[in-house]
């Protein structure tokens, strides 16, 4: 797959995170609860939870900024842009399965907005360790004239 | 003439083949350079990130310092209690609260809900509704053995106080801190008169028939959280789920009223 490919992925799995993100953060300052996709009223456990806010910040604040992150990552060319796309799903993946293991062993409620916005992050750590491991060292090309490495 | 041109071809070959193997090794340097650096960045990161989040955690379980100076006693005290459910007997609409005694969200819910639940302006106080609590046990074995410390307490009349001041010293899930001393230290607390009684009728096995018929009521209303929340009365039940707000609540008394 040629790196183009894996930045346009990229760029489109920060997107969706993005909205997930923005949508969890209105909702957090809206005070209102989350709509939960599946039924159940976990997202309102989670939302409100101990853990919800990190000195003050609500967590999907957190994410905004990481899929934020992202997206540069997806605009940067050369290895400052491969790099920084590792960092940020690294993060990313880290800390969400620590918010997973929150909600399946403390809080006891799962929120299906946090387990999509995980599943995109692992799909997110897949596309940027692809883009490092397979580019990195190489000299950029500007977006779609990247030639197929396969 | 012939073969020096192919022997100089097959030179420039050589070090151009020498000088890929170059580009590629110095390329692996760079790639296990920058990609080693990045994981133990993000490794940081990620433990930072978590330390913060459990920053927020709150103490409590300390048995030898049951702060019992929570300001909700006094209107609980003011209230009539009747089993698992505080307010008028007389009224016709019951609020159930499916919660579990180790919960942080239903330790909140206490301090933030209840109050206003009970208040004189609210359904409760008011006498429009019992408030029940229903011992939904999702944590561990700890749940477990406050919920029976707490259908104990309902015995001598102290259960809503006991719950209360349970929520008010709460400490962190399956983490050990519900022992004897505990429980004893938060039915001392709530006003529960004669220990050895108590301490007989929590062992008892009548209570487990109570807590698994409670999963199944759960269960069919659809609850995976707690606090979760059913209202019923005469015009039928609202299931409210999980952390509903006192207004909300109050709208569902009602509806079904």
């Amino acid at each position: 797959m040629s790196e183009t490919r894996l930045r346009t992925a990229l760029a489109v799995l920060a997107l969706i995170g993005l909205g997930i993100a923005t949508y969890l953060t209105v909702v957090h300052y809206d005070g209102g609860d989350p709509i939960c996709l599946a039924g159940g009223h976990g997202c309102a456990t989670v939302q409100k939870s101990d853990y919800a806010e990190m000195a003050g910040l609500p967590v999907p604040v957190i994410g905004l900024f990481g899929y934020l992150t992202l997206l540069a990552a997806a605009a940067l060319p050369g290895d400052r842009g491969r790099i920084l796309g590792l960092f940020a799903a690294l993060v990313g993946f880290g800390f969400s399965i620590y918010l997973t293991y929150l909600e399946l062993f403390v809080i006891d409620a799962i929120c299906h907005w946090c387990v999509g916005s995980a599943v995109v992050m692992t799909l997110t750590l897949i596309v940027a360790l692809t883009r490092a491991l397979r580019f990195t060292g190489m000299s950029p090309t500007p977006a779609g004239r990247m030639p197929a490495a396969d | 003439m012939a073969s020096r041109k192919a022997e100089k071809e097959q030179r420039r070959q050589a070090r151009l083949e020498a000088e890929q193997a170059e580009a590629g090794e110095q390329r692996r340097k760079k790639l296990l350079t920058l990609v080693g650096a990045t994981v133990l960045a993000a490794v940081l990161v990620v433990v930072v990130l978590i330390a913060v989040n459990q920053s927020g955690d709150s103490g409590g379980g300390d048995a030898s310092s049951i702060d019992a100076d929570i300001p909700v006693i006094g209107t609980v005290d003011s209230l009539d209690q009747q089993g698992l459910a505080i307010g008028d007997p007389a009224a016709k609409v019951t609020i159930s609260e499916f919660g579990d005694l180790q919960c942080p969200i239903c330790k909140q819910f206490s301090e933030t809900v209840v109050p206003e639940l009970l208040a004189k302006s609210g359904p409760v106080g008011a006498g429009e509704a019992q408030l029940e609590f229903q011992q939904f046990v999702i944590i561990g074995p700890e749940s477990t053995d406050a919920a029976k410390a707490a259908f104990a307490a309902s015995e001598q009349g102290r259960y809503w106080q006991f719950i209360e001041i349970f929520y008010a010293n709460q400490g962190t899930e399956n983490s050990g801190y519900v022992t004897d001393d505990f429980l004893t230290g938060v039915a001392e607390a709530a006003g529960v008169g004669d220990i050895d009684a108590w301490n007989q009728s929590r062992a008892d096995p009548k209570w487990d028939a109570i807590l698994s018929r409670t999963q199944s009521d759960a269960a069919k209303a659809g609850f995976n959280g707690t606090p979760s929340v059913l209202v019923t009365g005469p015009g039928g039940k609202k299931i409210l789920g999980s952390v509903p707000d006192a207004d909300a609540i109050a709208q569902a008394v009602d509806d079904v009223s």
